[in-house]
């Protein structure tokens, strides 16, 4: 009798237990979002520079400005992916051009690194080839287009001098940037398709947005007019580089212009903030297809895809580890805040920030913020997110470099 | 000292489920997320991307320590808060049952 009822209550204690349990997860779970939740502002504002773009930025420069700190950061990259070193540079210059267009005062310092970063990068180019900021694979074929030269260099270079140039004039840098915006201007009349290569027969949109932004930022600087080519390359994506079932561009592609990757969120968050200044329409509705193919909310939680249900991959080095169930890019994810940012999609935007703060692992050393699961380009990426636009604005309205 | 540690309630075991056991293992839970993040294992949460955490270390043990890091991590902010909601609510439901029907108190009954 009496091992009956402490049988009975024993069962009942853990049924209360667990009915607990799930009342409390349910409550819990529902309301995580809140704890990481913050106002957009704190990621992007409007008008001068955001808390949290300032600290990224301040850790950033203490990079550039503590040699063993920065070769330490980019060893670890160079390890997975060469690209990345390259790659953290361009966001970072093309960042603090941003920032100091939306803060004067901090300008000559930010300048400063930009140049630093330049003359460096350029440097590296052309003392160790440019093989150097590429993947091992570069070296494995023949680039079609000879002598070879790959756009992924060229495009993002040119963008970097255009952005110190649209920043405050260097004279230096003019016959530079004119030489970059040749020689691709050149090999895309050369180009029987209009496609030019950043690996060996390997072909990426990214590549081709960001050096058309190059040449549309040096026809503003100085005063050329490539306007004719921009429209038809634009043509000719919109005719052939589309995934037919789900309308986003595809990612990457041969010289004859053959798919090899359909759309990739890692791809495609930058390629229509990159086409804001090419075609304003054809950008707005690249970004809702992507935000509708591969952007997701999930109990106040926001993040990304890396591909369409319409054209599935395998992960890669560009979409990082994929986490299964919500199915999670974590470079797609990364990547969409520049989507998000650069078409003020304010409902997509807090949710990736309020993911941001609850799965990055934010760490804040000396009045610097850096993301433990990102890295230095990662990083790059977020600050450019969280600083970009007037950049841009400044081309597009033709504003006049002081 | 252990004589001392017996004595608190907190570590006194508890019997499956009820809120005292709830809570402690809450306490633990916390407790080992505090070593790791004090430890730094939170440097090598770089593995997420794809990038190394550290050089010296190795691809391996800098995951092996991201994965623990990791573990805790969510075990510290989804389940530890779980485990003290859930533990007020069973502390709440009791006195709301013991008020209306005078029953015996689960936590209370005796165990042999």
């Amino acid at each position: 009798m009496q091992i009956d009822f402490l049988v009975k209550a024993r069962i009942r204690r853990i049924l209360a237990g667990l009915a607990a349990l799930v009342i409390a997860a349910v409550i819990w779970l529902s309301c995580l979002h809140f704890v990481f939740a913050r106002p957009v502002s704190v990621f992007y504002a409007d008008q001068g520079v955001s808390p949290e773009a300032r600290q990224l930025a301040a850790r950033h420069l203490q990079l550039w400005t503590d040699p063993a700190l920065r070769e330490a950061e980019l060893k670890k990259m160079r390890v997975s992916n060469a690209e990345w070193d390259f790659m953290g540079r361009s966001y970072l210059v093309w960042s603090l051009a941003n920032m100091a267009l939306r803060d004067p005062a901090s300008k000559p310092c930010y300048l400063q690194t930009m140049d630093q970063i330049i003359d460096e990068t350029m440097r590296l180019e052309k003392q160790e080839g440019m093989y150097f900021f590429l993947m091992p694979y570069a070296k494995d074929r023949r680039y079609v287009m000879q002598p070879a030269r790959s756009l992924f260099l060229d495009s993002e270079i040119a963008l970097m001098l255009a952005a110190r140039r649209v920043v405050e004039e260097k004279p230096e840098y003019r016959p530079l940037l004119a030489e970059r915006v040749n020689l691709m201007v050149e090999r895309f009349q050369k180009s029987p398709r209009m496609i030019l290569e950043s690996y060996p027969d390997e072909c990426w949109m990214f590549d081709h947005c960001v050096a058309l932004d190059a040449i549309r930022m040096a026809d503003y600087l100085d005063g050329t007019d490539h306007s004719a080519l921009i429209r038809d390359w634009i043509a000719l994506a919109r005719r052939r580089l589309v995934d037919p079932k789900s309308g986003m561009l595809i990612s990457s592609f041969t010289t004859d212009g053959t798919p090899l990757d359909g759309p990739e969120g890692s791809s495609i968050w930058m390629v229509t903030h990159s086409l804001q200044l090419l075609d304003a329409d054809f950008a707005r509705d690249q970004y809702q297809r992507a935000r509708k193919e591969l952007g997701a909310i999930t109990l106040g939680f926001g993040y990304a895809h890396e591909w369409p249900k319409s054209w599935p991959g395998l992960p890669d080095v560009d979409s990082g580890p994929i986490f299964p169930v919500f199915d999670i890019s974590a470079g797609s994810s990364g990547m969409a805040f520049i989507g998000a940012s650069a078409f003020h999609d304010d409902e997509f935007l807090k949710p990736l920030a309020a993911t941001l703060g609850f799965a990055a692992f934010p760490s804040r050393t000396r009045g610097g913020l850096k993301y433990c699961a990102s890295n230095q380009v990662g990083d790059a990426a977020l600050l450019y997110a969280a600083t970009l636009g007037p950049l841009w604005q400044k081309v597009r309205t033709g504003a006049k470099t002081r | 000292m252990k004589k001392f540690l017996k004595k608190l309630a907190i570590f006194q075991r508890a019997e499956f489920l009820s809120a005292k056991d709830l809570l402690q293992r809450a306490a633990v839970i916390s407790a080992l997320f505090l070593a790791v993040h004090l430890a730094g294992f939170r440097e090598f949460t770089g593995v997420l991307n794809g990038t190394i955490g550290s050089l010296t270390l190795g691809w391996k043990l800098s995951a092996f320590l991201a994965v623990i890091y990791i573990v805790f991590y969510l075990a510290f902010v989804a389940l530890v808060p779980i485990l003290i909601l859930a533990a007020g609510i069973l502390t709440v439901g009791r006195r709301l049952l013991r008020k209306s029907s005078h029953e015996p108190r689960i936590d209370s009954a005796p165990s042999h």
